[in-house]
């Protein structure tokens, strides 16, 4: 029988999320309340380079070397993984939870041929797309739509961060130029004061002597009387 | 007369006082520096690993430049008071020698404080954090204590990378050669830990999902204790300077005042 194309397109989850797409995995949003009255069938994640979503071919099973994960992008350009019944997708979905699936967390199985159904890392950062198809354990029941073409990070080398060689701050040019300044003067007046002592010893100028120790005696002022005409 | 006496004598005070306000400032910066040198924030190894220590060679200079203002306002004030000329003169030619040092000191933390921007650590941080394999043993413990001062910087400041934890997933880095992409999209240390130093939510980490990593960079936790260096040797030092230009401008008035 023809498999039922639902009417959901897979997206990406929250931008608020700091991983959402990194070098090698990215993260969806579960498909809850998308897939109704299939209680035993099993909900698998299918990843895609976007030349295979033209003539996708539904009916390859999961598990064969055509959907493995280990052969991907290479030897086939799509494969299964993430299965699980809808028992872990419920519906309604609780406002507050997270509900994200996270494509490329496994590491431990991406080079273990026999674990084809792995959710391995992606192994480049190239366009892929993703859709959901739910199996009943020998032909496909439901798809959903193809999501958009998801591109994941490219990092840039270390070495092409600008690091600028010599950028002067205004504080550093101000403080250089007035400590250069006062220098200058003062070494101008140390000038002044050599030459000055060596035409000083030749000549007097205004100065004060140095503070002797010396007391000062103080007058008695004595008056002198006018000595009156003589009295007679 | 007295009143030409007078003038000098106000003179006089007004040095003993700048000298006495050298020497104090003397002590107060050979204090800062010292405290400087000794690493409080445990930031050395950044700066050791881009042989950009002149930030330090500044405050080295500081704290000799400090004891030299302080023993040269002593004998300022030793010089003023006696008014002897060759004392006087000596005061003024080794106090514009210290001047040329602090000048050094001011200009060299100032100018090495503008190379230190978040490029310059993002650079160093992406090239050695945890990195390992060959190289001489020098670079090796470089490595080692630069990867030791970001680990406790993120953890005791609960940051990550010098951005934001996007530095790791925009650059590749000495890191990324160790650790994959998908097990560590960042370190482990910029989760948020639990009592006992380990991730509260491994997962949530991963995803990125605020309250379980933490997604402020760790540049403000450097450059707040760069800049109060940077402030403190060349600003203050530069106030200092100032300072002293008055007071030895006074004293050669001075000097050129008194009788031989």
């Amino acid at each position: 029988h023809t498999t039922e194309t639902i009417n959901y397109t897979p997206t990406l989850a929250s931008p608020d999320l700091g991983g959402l797409i990194t070098a090698s995995t990215f993260v969806l949003e579960q498909p809850r309340c998308v897939f109704k009255d299939l209680t035993t069938e099993e909900i698998w994640l299918v990843v895609a380079v976007p030349d295979a979503v033209k003539d996708f071919n539904n009916s390859l099973a999961p598990g064969t070397p055509e959907r493995a994960f280990q052969e991907f992008p290479n030897a086939t350009p799509a494969y299964m993984t993430l299965n699980t019944t809808l028992l872990n997708y419920p519906c309604p979905k609780p406002s507050e939870d997270i509900t994200v699936l996270r494509v490329g967390s496994e590491t431990s199985c991406a080079n273990d041929a026999s674990r084809p159904n792995c959710n391995g890392p992606l192994p480049n950062p190239g366009t892929y797309q993703v859709k959901f198809l739910a199996w009943n354990g020998s032909s496909p029941v439901a798809e959903t739509r193809w999501s958009a073409p998801i591109t994941l990070r490219t990092a840039k080398q270390p070495s092409s961060i600008p690091v600028p060689g010599s950028g002067h701050s205004a504080g550093m040019i101000a403080l250089t130029t007035i400590l250069s300044i006062l220098f200058a003067i003062l070494l101008a007046g140390l000038l002044a004061m050599l030459v000055f002592w060596g035409s000083d010893t030749c000549g007097g100028s205004s100065s004060f002597s140095k503070p002797e120790a010396v007391s000062v005696r103080r007058y008695n002022t004595h008056h002198v009387y006018d000595q009156p005409a003589a009295r007679l | 007369m007295a009143k030409s006496d007078d003038g000098i004598h106000i003179l006089q005070g007004l040095l003993v006082f700048g000298n006495v306000v050298i020497g104090i400032c003397g002590i107060a910066l050979t204090a800062e520096c010292i405290y400087f040198v000794s690493n409080p924030n445990g930031l050395y190894p950044l700066l050791e690993a881009t042989e950009n220590k002149d930030i330090y060679a500044g405050a080295w200079i500081g704290i000799f430049v400090g004891f030299a203002l302080f023993a040269l306002a002593v004998l300022g004030i030793i010089g003023v008071i006696k008014a002897d000329r060759t004392l006087l003169l000596v005061y003024i030619i080794l106090m514009l020698i210290t001047y040329a040092f602090e000048m050094a000191s001011c200009i060299t933390a100032a100018t090495h404080r503008d190379s230190l921007t978040p490029n310059f650590f993002l650079k160093q941080m992406l090239e050695r954090y945890q990195k390992s394999g060959t190289g001489n043993s020098s670079d090796k413990s470089l490595d080692e204590r630069l990867t030791q001062t970001w680990d406790n910087l993120m953890l005791q400041n609960k940051c990550c990378g010098v951005h934001g934890p996007s530095d790791w997933q925009e650059y590749t880095s000495a890191f990324r050669v160790e650790h994959n992409d998908a097990d560590f999209p960042w370190p482990h240390n910029c989760c948020v830990m639990n009592a006992q130093g380990s991730p509260v939510s491994l997962d949530g980490c991963k995803l990125g999902v605020s309250g379980y990593y933490n997604s402020n960079g760790c540049y403000d936790a450097i450059s707040g204790p760069m800049n109060a260096h940077a402030w403190g040797v060349a600003w203050f030092g530069f106030a200092i300077l100032c300072w002293t230009f008055c007071v030895l401008l006074g004293t050669m008035f001075y000097w050129s005042q008194i009788d031989y």
